[in-house]
């Protein structure tokens, strides 16, 4: 298949499935800022109004997190199921297997477009104008999207092999919710020993941390540990592209036939 | 040469509860040529592998044994009424995609939703959520849809079985329109008078392998005296 041609599929593929979403619910695209939004409102409510945090500029931490965090998310879960849900596809057209949870990774990228351009804006608006620091957002924003790639196009095999994968990625995603510094600040550990581990076993936690330095702080992140994870994610992402070829013919079978 | 060969083809599928059971076998030892010009109906019960045959010529899935020679640069669409459409989507949307889907550029793409549209006559609904759509619309939709395809072999999985006669009339005098002496064409088909009446050759599948191929009406003899 030529690159136009693949193109032009993923972008209608991702950009239909949007269309489809929007008309299932009254408030169509609205829901693309109103979902981050309202889990972002759910938490500052727990941890602020019942917790009692009283750290000044929470919410601006919270909201960068979180509306950071949720793209990784999102996108995995869904292109989890991106393989078994296009088993009428598979059943009708020979096209390389990468295809389907790669549209879906770009319908989680136009979504969260809309959500990088609201929480700018509402940065903004709070006291935080534009600033070059800004610019850093382009390796930041370039590191995750490589990492997404990489990981749903694992979740989407690993749910190919077994349904019961969808459970745990699931479950993981929640854990990381937890663990990637979302609710707490990283510069807040003691104990460089867990500051370290943190660091090298979650990529999400340096990629929170660096939003925060750009937006918040006005600082560059630390591009020492973004080219790391860029190598590391290049790296799960090629081998993923190699056994995608590998396994062309036997994905198709196992989606269409389980 | 063909445009499609098919020697010593076996095809094996994979214990489909994931349990670590059995796999089992389609069919073996299955030898089958399509020329330019032919025009091939597939016959055979339910789970002859009829639908497999058609899969592996479509390059959809790979033979478990044998060898498939397609002849150089040629395109194999597989048509099969409906399938992968998006409720969600309306008529319109799903066209546009299905001829993506079948290698047209997004400007052909474009391009085919009027024949499509006005082959349709459904009028308003081809702007409306599949999901809204009876079973004979989307039977129409499927099967204009279908006709969009530039390829040089056609692989048509059953898609007569639905719509009233007039619609059922007007397919299969599009489906002629189709039948160029530079194309193969195979059809699977549960209707003999549409073996007889449109293929030039037939293939019945039984019992892991090709029971009879011939002339369709002596084959389609053979097929009814078993049955």
């Amino acid at each position: 298949m030529q690159a136009n041609q693949y193109i032009t599929l993923m972008d209608t593929l991702a950009r239909f499935r949007l269309r489809a979403e929007a008309r299932r619910f009254g408030l169509g695209y609205l829901w693309w800022i109103l979902e981050p939004l309202l889990y972002v409102g759910v938490f500052y409510l727990v941890f602020v109004l019942f917790l009692g945090n009283r750290e000044p500029g929470f919410l601006f931490f919270l909201a960068v997190g979180k509306l950071t965090f949720i793209w990784f998310s999102k996108t995995i879960n869904q292109a989890a199921l991106s393989l078994v849900n296009s088993r009428e596809i598979m059943a009708q057209t020979n096209l390389p297997k990468h295809l389907f949870p790669v549209a879906v990774i770009h319908e989680g990228l136009y979504r969260q477009a809309a959500v990088f351009v609201f929480l700018l804006s509402f940065l903004w608006l709070a006291g935080f104008p534009p600033d070059f620091a800004w610019l850093w957002l382009i390796p930041v924003i370039f590191t995750q999207y490589v990492l997404i790639v990489g990981c749903s196009l694992l979740a989407a095999v690993l749910v190919c092999l077994q349904r019961d994968f969808q459970m745990l990625i699931q479950l993981g995603t929640v854990f990381l919710l937890f663990m990637s510094g979302i609710f707490w600040d990283i510069h807040s550990i003691s104990n460089p020993e867990v500051i370290f581990w943190l660091e090298s076993m979650n990529p999400l936690v340096v990629l929170l941390d660096a939003y925060r330095q750009i937006l918040l702080w006005g600082r560059a992140p630390d591009m020492a540990q973004l080219l790391s994870i860029n190598v590391q994610a290049t790296v799960l992402l090629s081998f993923m592209a190699w056994l995608y070829a590998k396994l062309n013919f036997w994905l198709a079978e196992r989606a269409i036939t389980q | 040469m063909a445009l499609v060969t098919l020697s010593n083809v076996a095809m094996l599928y994979h214990d489909p509860t994931g349990s670590g059971g059995r796999d089992y076998s389609v069919f073996e030892g299955i030898n089958f040529g399509l020329q330019r010009g032919e025009r091939v109906g597939v016959i055979g019960r339910n789970g002859a592998g009829k639908s497999t045959l058609l899969r592996i010529m479509a390059k959809i899935f790979a033979p478990y044994l044998g060898e498939v020679v397609w002849a150089p640069g040629i395109t194999v669409s597989l048509l099969s009424l409906g399938l992968g459409f998006r409720p969600d989507l309306t008529g319109r949307e799903n066209a546009q995609l299905a001829c993506l889907l079948q290698g047209l550029s997004r400007r052909d793409a474009t391009a085919a939703l009027g024949p499509i549209e006005a082959f349709c006559e459904i009028g308003d609904f081809f702007d409306a959520p599949v999901r809204t759509y009876s079973t004979g619309m989307r039977a129409r939709l499927g099967f204009a849809t279908a006709l969009a395809t530039r390829s040089d072999v056609i692989l048509i999985d059953e898609t007569f079985g639905v719509g009233d006669a007039v619609f059922k009339e007007k397919a299969e005098q599009a489906l002629r329109g189709q039948m160029t002496e530079d194309r193969g064409i195979v059809i699977v088909s549960h209707a003999p008078v549409q073996i007889e009446t449109l293929c030039s050759r037939a293939v019945w599948l039984a019992e892991g392998g090709i029971q009879a191929e011939g002339d369709p009406v002596e084959v389609l003899a053979q097929y009814n005296g078993t049955a």
